[in-house]
């Protein structure tokens, strides 16, 4: 009976998951990622020569197009293309409980590189998965795509291929109403929520306070609700998400950084790269990615990320 | 020793002799009157310790029997439904959740019915724990026993009661967020089903492995054999003893019965069948309580928590929408454990119901539902989720695991009946034993008071 009994689902146990090994984990899991470095990128992004997370997609031949003997031709042949998803991050990858369906902004363009590859943004198979598994699950071919507020950086950059830049994001931190806290810095040694494998989770131990880690966001959201952890910092796009769940939270601290977004993809598969880019293109010349922000974040649009491609 | 007396004779010449001797004389030099009278008070020496023992023997049977009736048998049957309702609780939250906002209202009133009786039932355990006083009547080392295990058992409670609140409360979130179609919602769903499985269930499994084993104990006491093994040949042992006696007085008074003593030896005879007759038929019943009873209950009760956290999960996979696979590798664990197949717990319930009875149902419904689950979980890869939770709610998944759940209930049912009958039926076969024996032993003193002193009156 032992093993009906066994906590497998940790949710708990992760409060516990801080400290000095979890720091040099991170540290290792993101050895070109110190906070000083990317702030520094975030003022000017030309600075960092060899890698630039912005430019570092490549260039589309022309409108998109399935041709003989490429990715997408066996995802074709296939029925349908495979997408790693958030199923819990309000308005970009979320299982709406009314429709029952994975909704949001991430979803959007997924759902518009089926429509490229197939002619119907129907032919998807979503997989919910978690922050942790979006670069084992895309470079062992569980997944073609990973749309999942995933910020292109210099690190994941040699693991997995990107899509340009679809989305702007800066870190922020989310706290209840009355908190007096505004900033990262003022949570010195208080517990910090963020997913685990989330690029947060370095940037909470950079400023001393103590990171808790949890599968999902809205995990992050349940425990300062109980009052678990003083704060969730992460993406703007994703604290959006979780204050509108909650009226009684407010976002934080300046934008100190930048974070891209990018779909990613197999390093095997740079045709794919450059094909949903060449979707990216057309969205961002046909008013769907307009509307797309101006359905799930905000009226009015902000501005799509001029695309910039190493070559 | 009786039959020495007044038979043997020796020399009388060294200093022990010389002490030996003064008995000699005292014994055959004696009167008849006095010889009769030391007997008599031996006979009556002998008919009331006899008494004692066999009265003690019988309340040792009598409160070990009535402690599995009025104690083990419920604090075991609370702990069970805690554990089953509990478990319950945990699969239909997740499979009402499921339904989304519009959760079916039966959905809802099983959930609220399994979290009721599971605090009925806490409180209901807490009171028995509490009194322990029944406890402490046992003997020797059950006692110890029990009060050891009691006190882990109140710690699991005063545990349960405490998280249960918290639990109702991260499910009554977790539908408020649905409601309002709310991501938030399933991680709350998620942590609830979490804290059920990390830390409530393990508890109430403890009282369920606890109870079961002091249950054991108690009916192993109560149908153990050596004590009474004990008092019979003691009861042998005084009719020898009454028979030699009547012998002796025979030959002495030429007389050929002395009703007084065949009195005695009656009443002895009486008690020692009406002792042995009461303890076979209550032990056979506390046998019969155990393997048609305690034991199949337990082996069904273990099933359907297992089936029950299977279906729970089944639900939670679909809700976590394969975001990670823990809940379906619980669900194949729980698959394992359940069977069919040598070692499992359904290859347990078969052995303790029977071949036949409702093991065999189970058996080939638990097959029925891994096959429509295997159906439902290739429609979720292959990204048809809606006709995976349709299966799930309403289809050949939720069909299949009903008839499986309702088996093991019917069965943990059935056999809690008998147990309950049985075990009763072996309480009364000891009812009025311990009194019995006494009376008995004051009809034999009677009856050796009455035959000694018709002779000792012959020689006034």
């Amino acid at each position: 009976m032992n093993a009906r009994l066994r906590p497998w689902r940790a949710l708990l146990m992760v409060l516990t998951a801080s400290g000095l090994a979890l720091g040099a984990v991170a540290a290792a899991a993101a050895p070109g990622q110190p906070s000083a470095a990317r702030a520094t990128r975030a003022v000017s992004p030309a600075a960092a020569s060899t890698c630039d997370p912005k430019a570092s997609s490549l260039r589309p031949p022309g409108p998109p197009q399935v041709t003989p003997g490429s990715f997408m031709a066996r995802i074709r042949a296939r029925g349908h293309l495979i997408a790693g998803v958030d199923q819990s991050t309000y308005h970009f990858g979320f299982l709406n409980p009314l429709s029952g369906q994975i909704e949001g902004f991430d979803i959007d363009m997924i759902r518009a590189v089926a429509k490229a590859i197939f002619g119907d943004p129907g032919k998807v198979v979503f997989k919910a998965i978690s922050d942790a598994q979006r670069i084992p699950d895309v470079s062992n071919g569980t997944v073609d795509i990973v749309a999942h507020t995933m910020t292109i950086t210099c690190d994941r950059l040699k693991q997995v291929d990107f899509s340009s830049v679809y989305f702007d994001a800066h870190q922020r931190v989310l706290v209840l109403k009355n908190s007096k806290a505004t900033s990262l810095d003022d949570l010195r040694g208080q517990k910090v929520c963020a997913t685990t494998g989330s690029d947060s989770v370095a940037r909470i131990q950079a400023h001393k306070a103590i990171a808790v880690q949890v599968p999902y966001w809205t995990d992050c959201l349940v425990l300062l609700q109980q009052g678990d952890v003083a704060a969730i910092s992460t993406d703007d796009s994703i604290l959006d998400g979780l204050a509108a769940q909650d009226p009684w939270t407010k976002l934080v601290g300046p934008q100190l950084t930048d974070e891209p977004y990018g779909l990613a993809i197999s390093k095997q598969h740079p045709d794919f790269v450059r094909f949903v880019n060449a979707v990216l293109e057309q969205l961002r010349t046909n008013g769907q990615w307009d509307a797309s922000y101006r359905h799930w974040i905000g009226n009015p649009a902000g501005q799509m990320p001029q695309a910039q491609y190493a070559g | 020793m009786t039959t020495s007396v007044g038979v043997s004779s020796g020399p009388v010449t060294t200093a022990p002799a010389v002490h030996r001797a003064w008995w000699r004389s005292r014994l055959e030099g004696a009167t008849s009157p006095a010889r009769l009278r030391l007997l008599l008070a031996l006979l009556i020496l002998l008919s009331l310790a006899w008494g004692v023992l066999a009265a003690l023997t019988a309340d040792q049977h009598a409160s070990a029997a009535a402690d599995v009736v009025a104690v083990s048998e419920p604090l075991s049957l609370d702990a069970e439904q805690i554990y089953t309702s509990l478990s319950d609780a945990d699969a239909t939250a997740a499979s009402a959740f499921l339904a989304g906002g519009l959760e079916p209202a039966a959905a809802r009133q099983r959930y609220q019915a399994d979290i009721a009786e599971a605090a009925v039932r806490i409180e209901a355990a807490s009171a028995l724990v509490g009194s322990s006083a029944a406890r402490t009547e046992l003997p020797g080392h059950l006692a110890n026993q029990a009060s050891a295990a009691g006190s882990a058992i109140g710690d699991d409670l005063a545990m349960l009661s405490g998280q249960l609140p918290v639990y109702t409360d991260e499910v009554g979130t977790a539908r408020a967020d649905n409601r309002l179609g709310l991501p938030l919602g399933a991680a709350y769903l998620r942590e609830a089903s979490a804290r059920l499985r990390g830390t409530l269930l393990p508890a109430a499994s403890d009282i369920y492995t606890r109870e079961s084993a002091l249950l054991t104990s108690a009916s192993a006491q109560a149908t153990g054999l050596p004590l009474m093994v004990i008092t019979v040949l003691a009861g042998l042992g005084l009719g020898y003893v009454l028979y030699r006696s009547s012998r002796w007085l025979s030959r002495h008074t030429h007389r050929m019965v002395n009703y007084g003593l065949l009195l005695a030896a009656l009443a002895g005879l009486i008690s020692l069948v009406w002792l042995v007759a009461s303890f076979v038929a209550g032990r056979g019943d506390l046998l019969h309580a155990q393997q048609q009873g305690s034991g199949p209950v337990q082996a069904f009760a273990r099933a359907e928590v297992a089936a029950l956290q299977a279906h729970a999960d089944e639900s939670l996979t679909l809700i976590d929408n394969s975001g990670d696979d823990s809940y379906q590798k619980d669900y194949l664990a729980q698959q394992k454990l359940l069977g069919p197949g040598p070692g499992t717990l359904l290859a347990q319930v078969q052995a303790a119901a029977g071949n036949g009875g409702p093991g065999g149902d189970a058996t080939a419904e638990a097959r029925a539902w891994y096959q429509a689950h295997a159906a439902l979980r290739a429609q979720d890869d292959t990204g048809n989720h809606a006709a995976a939770v349709t299966s799930a709610q309403s289809g050949d998944a939720a069909r299949s695991f009903a008839r499986l759940s309702a088996t093991l209930s019917d069965g943990i049912e059935t056999h809690q009946a008998v147990f309950a009958a049985s075990a009763r039926s072996g309480r009364d076969a000891f009812t009025g034993l311990a009194v019995g024996m006494i009376v008995a032993s004051l009809v034999m003193v009677a009856g050796c008071i009455w035959g000694l002193s018709r002779r000792l009156a012959e020689y006034r």
